[in-house]
């Protein structure tokens, strides 16, 4: 297009207009538009444009052996992927009647709390970022970069660990891992005080988060609004807790709410999880030694593997929110579906709409890393 | 000794031969000085194509520091001289790569990241996915790896930041020499009314880097389809109203 063809339209004098925010902007998470109509700073209405990471993973998967999607599923959410393993997983062995030793499910329970962390830490940072704190961002990743290692140590790969197979774990923990996973947890318990005194307790940040992007808890419930957003609003629901999966019923732990709905609780909830993780992996560096046995139950040939028919519905909760998988088997070596629901789509699209309108344009990145969503999951 | 004499001493060759005659003896000298300059200060798109974008927070902040490298992110396309594409590119996205590496003003380079830039990776079964990044646009160097690590990623750019210095890395010649090429390759994906705002052939014709190859089949269907760039009407406002008056 040569320049000589640009004519501006003529409009009629106005304070209103219209912003791409994203998908290249820093203030967005990931590969993510969002388009918003503006008076001045204050959002009048918001649309959220997504697609930009799709890639078809339900009907890639039905193309695929039972076995082939455990590689793609982690895929769907990149920040924390071991719940997408352990759901699957969960699915299959619920399809195939399959029992799988308790040693491998404190094993999943450990990945899960690791990768619970690894993700909140990493939410923590962006956050920070958004407000612009830069120094939090650079502790947030540095920690998470060290929980990475022992995902190294434990599955061979930094982020996507393809550790979780259906019927168990791939192969046992390496000697002396849980010393130091122990050590890892102190250093991170001492950690929180200093990510309190630089971020959560920090004015800076509570004058710009209070009051950003609040809902009460009839309009979290309406929205489809899970995980820590959910229990910023109040209310105690998780699922480890109300459909207890893996060992979690054998686990003390608390469920942390607060009152507020807004981006401060939000982020208070998170910061709240992370002791709790801590907590959590403690008792599991307790426990783990005394659980003897296999890590995986004896599985059919997978690659001529014969899922019986059926459909079941299985759901975990990830550091993101409730996160299920619905997989129809017809009794063939390949899913006949599966349906992915993601915490994501409902906070990237219904919600993050809703609660922009009537915010300033400044908040918008605000509240999207509150709610911490995940675009990549979105899209799928 | 007399076929000696005859070799000369220095070779001139003639403008009319299609060599530039170079006067002036530091010449070289300050293109080399430029280049290592380019070499040393590199900044990188901040756009987050796909998964790989998770390997570079650790690798910009303290643990791998890419910063020490002169390496930093930017957020404009226009003050920015590496794109990095992390990961698998789907239709919608590569439109929007291909218009901000448009706007990214010369000498640029595009970094693929990830197996799935090189020819798809896991998802080449997936219809919603470009399978190989190369052709439509120019790419200097590829990291394979599903994800590279963060060393991996720091050392192709140091490859890259080597290629720099010595003047290899000159990919982004070649698509305004082939612009017709890649933009047929384009076409097909997108229909071939796809237009950009920008205008290569005439940036082209400025950097003097006008082949044969440069206009084509393809850059006609490009003046065919030409039409006055109409100013962005979001139906945002009209649409939704719309909408929710039909639901009430």
């Amino acid at each position: 297009m040569r320049p000589e063809n640009y004519e501006a339209i003529k409009q009629p004098p106005s304070n209103e207009y219209e912003l791409n925010f994203g998908p290249n902007h820093p203030g967005i998470e990931g590969n993510y538009a969002f388009r918003v109509k503006l008076n001045g700073d204050e959002v009048l209405s918001a649309r959220a444009d997504a697609g930009y990471l799709h890639r078809g993973f339900e009907k890639l998967m039905e193309g695929r052996l039972w076995i082939q999607n455990i590689a793609l599923v982690p895929r769907i959410c990149v920040p924390d992927p071991v719940p997408m393993e352990v759901c699957y997983s969960l699915a299959i062995e619920e399809l195939c009647g399959l029992e799988i030793p308790e040693r491998a499910q404190w094993l999943r329970v450990m990945q899960l709390e690791m990768s619970r962390l690894a993700a909140h830490l990493f939410a923590f940072g962006g956050h920070a970022a958004t407000t612009g704190m830069y120094t939090p961002m650079f502790w947030g990743v540095a920690d998470r970069d060290l929980i990475l290692d022992r995902f190294e140590e434990l599955t061979g790969g930094r982020v996507y660990s393809i550790y979780n197979i259906p019927g168990g774990v791939r192969r046992d923990m390496p000697d002396g891992f849980l010393d130091r996973l122990d050590s890892l947890l102190d250093y991170l318990d001492s950690r929180l005080p200093d990510y309190d005194s630089l971020f959560f307790r920090n004015q800076v940040f509570i004058k710009r988060a209070r009051d950003v992007g609040a809902m009460t808890q009839e309009q979290a419930l309406k929205w489809g609004v899970t995980g820590p957003n959910l229990r910023a609003t109040g209310l105690a629901f998780d699922v480890r807790r109300d459909d207890p999966y893996l060992v979690y019923d054998k686990i003390d732990f608390d469920i942390v709410t607060q009152p507020g709905g807004d981006a401060l609780s939000r982020n208070l909830v998170r910061r709240a999880e992370l002791q709790q993780s801590i907590r959590i992996l403690r008792q599991v560096i307790k426990h783990l030694p005394s659980v003897k046995g296999a890590v995986r139950c004896p599985i059919p040939n997978p690659l001529a593997w014969n899922v019986p028919a059926g459909e079941t519905y299985t759901r975990v909760e990830s550091s993101k929110g409730e996160l299920a998988y619905y997989v129809v088997s017809n009794g063939g070596d390949k899913p006949y579906r599966v349906h992915v629901r993601g915490p994501s789509s409902m906070h990237a699209v219904q919600v993050l709409e809703k609660l922009a309108v009537g915010s300033r344009l400044e908040d918008i990145a605000q509240i999207m890393f509150s709610l911490d969503a995940c675009p990549p999951e979105v899209d799928r | 000794m007399n076929e000696l004499d005859k070799i000369p001493v220095r070779q001139e060759i003639s403008v009319a031969q299609g060599g530039a005659k170079r006067t002036n003896p530091l010449a070289n000298v300050f293109d080399e000085l430029v280049r290592f300059c380019q070499s040393r200060s590199m900044f990188m798109l901040h756009y987050c194509t796909g998964c790989g974008a998770i390997e570079l927070p650790p690798a910009m902040t303290s643990r791998f520091d890419m910063e020490r490298l002169g390496i930093q992110p930017m957020v404009t396309p226009r003050q920015a001289d590496i794109l990095l594409i992390t990961g698998y590119v789907s239709v919608k996205t590569l439109k929007r790569i291909i218009l901000t590496y448009e706007q990214m003003p010369a000498p640029k380079y595009v970094i693929g990241i990830c197996s799935c830039t090189v020819n798809g990776g896991m998802y080449w079964q997936s219809y919603a996915t470009a399978k190989v990044l190369r052709e439509y646009i120019p790419v200097d160097i590829y990291i394979a790896g599903c994800m590279p690590r963060p060393e991996a990623v720091i050392s192709g750019l140091r490859d890259l930041m080597g290629d720099i210095k010595s003047g290899r890395a000159d990919n982004w010649k070649r698509y305004f020499q082939n612009y017709d090429h890649y933009l047929g390759n384009q076409q097909q994906l997108f229909g071939e009314d796809w237009q950009t705002p920008t205008d290569i052939i005439a940036e082209a014709e400025h950097y003097g880097l006008m082949t044969d190859q440069t206009l084509g089949e393809h850059t006609a269907l490009l003046q065919k389809h030409q039409q006055p760039l109409e100013a962005l009407e979001f139906s945002l406002g009209e649409k939704r109203e719309k909408i929710q008056g039909e639901e009430r």
